[in-house]
């Protein structure tokens, strides 16, 4: 089970009004290699991985829906005050019809959300390699957004979590040393 | 300094805290037996652990696993109360 923690991962200080920053950081919320497509990607392969590598699925899943949290805040703070023609012009004129200023998983181009994105292999090793990609994948998408970013306390969020991807991705590189490793002894003996 | 200020410095202190247990439990995870890593981690828990007693008793629960504190229940907090993590 989990409990709710009234406080975000890490703070989100958004200033300015930017509905159009918003919409390419929903690529992170709702795209392919986003926090969405992690946090369920992660929940649904550690039921069958070997005990070695479960809590680590279990840590890493649940961090990023800490991570789905601070987007949907910085999405949430950048749109709250965005006028529809405003909200037009950033390309979330569709978005608006269809939502209004609520927030929905869709990627930048307006995509819904679809587990078609991830896999669960019931193989640790190709499940393990698809994690590794993923984090890498998402660590450029933050990259990419703040380069086109110029919301010093956006930024300083995506950066954060840029540097999580980082983390992630190399726990996981770990995670299949020891899985190789508990394969090797095992022909060993 | 005022109240809010205070509260949200307290506030970004029990992230920062929470952080380094975050951190090192996914780096235990994968090095169950440096034993010096382990040690930072059960230091890390209890240090956290400090700091948010330190903001829950003035200001409420974070969670719904901590008892409300006798001054939190007078300043008026209730679970449902504003802001929201994203309302700040």
């Amino acid at each position: 089970m989990w409990v709710y923690e009234k406080k975000l991962l890490y703070p989100v200080e958004v200033t300015t009004c930017n509905p159009m920053l918003a919409r390419y950081i929903m690529e992170q919320y709702g795209g392919a290699d986003g926090e969405l497509a992690a946090a369920l990607r992660y929940m649904n392969q550690r039921y069958t991985v070997p005990d070695k590598v479960i809590g680590l699925l279990t840590d890493i899943s649940t961090e990023e829906f800490s991570h789905l949290e601070m987007l949907a805040t910085m999405i949430y703070k950048l749109t709250k005050d965005a006028t529809p023609e405003q909200l037009e012009k950033a390309g979330l004129g569709a978005h608006f019809v269809n939502h209004g200023h609520s927030l929905f998983y869709e990627n930048a181009g307006g995509v819904p959300f679809t587990t078609t994105y991830i896999q669960s292999k019931g193989d640790p090793i190709a499940d393990l390699y698809e994690d590794i990609a993923a984090e890498e994948k998402a660590r450029a998408t933050y990259q990419w957004l703040i380069d086109i970013s110029d919301d010093p306390g956006i930024n300083d969020a995506l950066r954060f979590l840029r540097e999580r991807e980082n983390i992630h991705s190399l726990r996981f590189r770990e995670a299949v040393e020891l899985l190789k490793d508990e394969r090797d002894r095992k022909k060993i003996f | 300094m005022n109240a809010s200020d205070e509260e949200w410095n307290l506030l970004k202190k029990v992230q920062q805290m929470d952080f380094v247990v975050v951190e090192l439990t996914l780096y235990t995870d994968t090095h169950p037996n440096d034993e010096e890593a382990m040690n930072q981690w059960r230091e890390a828990i209890k240090e956290a652990k400090k700091v948010r007693k330190q903001y829950e008793s003035r200001f409420g629960p974070l969670s719904l696993l901590s008892v409300p504190s006798k001054q939190a229940i007078e300043v008026g907090w209730h679970w449902n109360s504003t802001p929201w993590p994203w309302q700040r």
